[in-house]
């Protein structure tokens, strides 16, 4: 049974019964006054005129207060689970007159809907309290934050309190930016990480390495890994986590730039400054003036001081690369603007050796994208090998050319000793050197696995071809600036690239 | 030797921050070659405050100094609240290995930045040629 059209059924029922009896009335009354009392006709209407305002005045009242019982009952049932106004009374259905069935079942529909709410309320407050209950979380020893949607603090751990120096109440409803001032090595934020997973994950992590906190009323300043998750879809709304690990110490250590290899690269280059200026001085000072043997002498001399740079290079290198702290700057250049200067460079170490460089440079060759510094190093070691290797022979020929899928390579070829077959596949790992030649040639094994990961981040290849007795050719490959993915000048400065992947930028890649 | 061919227009000067003596003793040698006015102080407090009394044309900053570092020096020299500013061009001197993103930050704030072993001073003189 519907109860909204029995409660019209009998609106419309008692409506007409009342209008029915009025009528009756009033027709009574006439009957009365004119037939059985012979009253006058104008007295008889002031008469009924006077009894059907009255009826009117009565009706109308009290029928509307009878109507009107179904809508005060839901009025009063809506104000009474109404929060701001809870103190009305909970209306009762049983003692209504009209309506009752209609109001109940309402009222029973009502009182669903709020227990619903009533229900997630508490579940959610359940969960929130549940966090802090949560041994785990309020006592992992790492600060632990938890995001609403617009970044407020819903809760923070013991440890994130103490490492603040605040009490885990004060950090509740305040904004994460406000608590943690973060400051990020690179463009790659907090904030804008977040914006992004925002816009476009469901979930999504991330991690950030040395986050500076300046230092505050009630706290140092730190230095932190960062961890972060997200989730979109999390029910109690609580959409992202934050994790902080303390590195202050260690990497304040860092900062102040003192680990082995730097330490040991500071000692190795002030000598070495010293060094190359007093040869310098020597060598404009007394040019022509000495007679060919000491000429010989301070060549000699140049070229191991030289030498000894380039170890030193290497060394920084292989730090480098295997801390991922190499960064390459890729820059649009003329190959022999590299390849030319450095070849030079290395044509007093060649010279003392007797060894001639004879170069060849294409010259249509395009321009590249390199790093300038780090494949400088790598042409140094090639070179630098080749002079080592080349035995009685006295030429080393330096070629650079286009291949034929568009890639500019230069090789350079030695006629000296050569390497097995055998020992080929082992030439590129750290530390490696022939054995048969380690009495009799320096070095450090470094180079060849130095050029070969310097090649590899300027996006190119190194390989070698070699004889025994016969000589070596190796060749590496760098990529036409042309090739690159270049977008925008913006993009033209972000070219920066680590040893072991692409570090910023990463709309640029090989087409 | 040639009387020195720039006597002749104005001289720029350059204060050289540098605690190591032989090697600016070299730099003095050949900037003064090339015509420059040169200073050398080895002292960061006293570098200082004559790098604040002075307008130097170029100042060459060492990093490892006493008793102020050079990054301590070019922080307080280029502190865009200083009125009035320091005209003076910085390039930063340095044998010392610094993380990539720390060599990046005091780039920014300097004119240059040079690894003392990687050029001889004929190579400095000629970059310093090139500071405008």
């Amino acid at each position: 049974m519907n109860y909204l059209q029995k409660l019209i059924r009998q609106a419309k029922l008692d409506l007409f019964v009342i209008v029915l009896i009025n009528n009756v009335i009033l027709i009574a009354g006439w009957i009365i006054f004119r037939q059985l009392l012979n009253w006058n006709v104008v007295y008889t209407a002031i008469i009924l005129g006077v009894v059907a305002i009255l009826e009117a005045a009565f009706i109308s009242l009290s029928l509307t207060s009878y109507l009107m019982q179904p809508l005060t009952a839901m009025w009063q049932a809506v104000l009474h689970l109404s929060p701001s106004a809870a103190s009305t009374q909970a209306p009762k259905a049983q003692d209504l007159s009209f309506g009752k069935d209609l109001v109940s079942d309402l009222l029973s529909h009502i009182y669903q809907f709020i227990n619903v709410a009533e229900k997630v309320d508490t579940e959610n407050k359940q969960k929130a309290k549940d966090l802090s209950n949560n041994f785990v979380a309020q006592n992992l020893p790492i600060p632990f934050f938890v995001l609403d949607s617009s970044e407020t603090i819903k809760y923070a751990n013991k440890a994130a309190a103490k490492y603040l120096g605040m009490n885990a109440i004060d950090l509740l409803d305040k904004s994460i930016y406000v608590v943690l001032d973060m400051a990020f090595p690179s463009e790659d934020t907090f904030d804008s990480w977040l914006k992004n997973a925002k816009s476009s994950s469901a979930t999504a992590g991330n991690t950030w390495e040395r986050v500076k906190l300046e230092a505050r009323d009630n706290h140092p300043m730190y230095l932190f890994d960062l961890a972060a998750y997200y989730n979109r879809d999390n029910t109690d709304h609580n959409e992202t986590m934050l994790l902080l690990f303390d590195h202050t110490k260690a990497y304040s250590q860092d900062e102040q730039a003192v680990s082995f290899v730097a330490l040991g690269v500071h000692e190795l280059r002030s000598p070495l400054t010293l060094l190359r200026g007093y040869i310098e001085v020597f060598e404009e000072e007394l040019e022509g003036k000495l007679d060919p043997e000491l000429e010989g002498f301070m060549e000699k001399m140049h070229a191991q001081v030289e030498q000894l740079m380039s170890f030193v290079n290497n060394i920084l290198n292989v730090a480098r690369i295997d801390d991922d702290q190499m960064e390459l700057k890729l820059e649009e250049i003329a190959w022999s603007e590299i390849l030319d200067p450095t070849i030079d460079a290395l044509r007093i170490r060649a010279k003392v050796r007797g060894i001639t460089l004879e170069t060849r440079i294409d010259e249509k060759l395009p321009t590249v994208a390199v790093d300038s510094l780090s494949i400088q190093e790598v042409i140094n070691n090639l070179v630098d090998n080749a002079i080592k290797y080349s035995g009685k022979s006295t030429v080393i020929k330096v070629d650079a050319h286009l291949t034929k899928d568009n890639m500019v390579e230069t090789t350079v070829q030695d006629y000296g000793v050569g390497i097995a077959t055998a020992l080929i596949p082992n030439l590129f790992t750290k530390f490696y050197r022939d054995h048969h030649n380690r009495s009799q040639i320096g070095g450090t094994g470094l180079g060849l696995y130095l050029s070969k990961s310097i090649v590899k981040a300027n996006g190119g290849n190194l390989w070698v071809r070699s004889k025994e007795d016969q000589g070596s050719v190796f060749g590496f490959t760098v990529q036409p600036y042309s090739s690159l993915n270049i977008k925008s000048s913006k993009d033209r400065q972000e070219l920066i690239k680590g040893a072991h992947g692409w570090i910023k930028n990463h709309s640029l890649y090989r087409q | 030797m040639q009387p020195d061919q720039n006597q002749s227009r104005q001289q720029r000067s350059i204060l050289c921050i540098e605690d190591e003596h032989f090697i600016s003793e070299l730099y003095e040698r050949s900037l003064k070659k090339a015509g420059y006015n040169v200073t050398v102080i080895s002292d960061g407090e006293e570098a200082l405050r004559a790098a604040q009394a002075n307008s130097y044309d170029i100042i060459l900053l060492d990093l490892m100094i006493p008793n102020l570092t050079g990054i301590e020096i070019l922080r307080i020299l280029r502190d865009p609240t200083r009125l009035p500013p320091i005209s003076s061009k910085i390039i930063i001197i340095t044998n010392l290995e610094q993380r990539q993103d720390v060599r990046a930050d005091i780039e920014k704030q300097a004119d240059g930045y040079l690894v003392k072993a990687e050029l001889t001073p004929h190579e400095l003189v000629d970059f310093v040629n090139t500071i405008k």
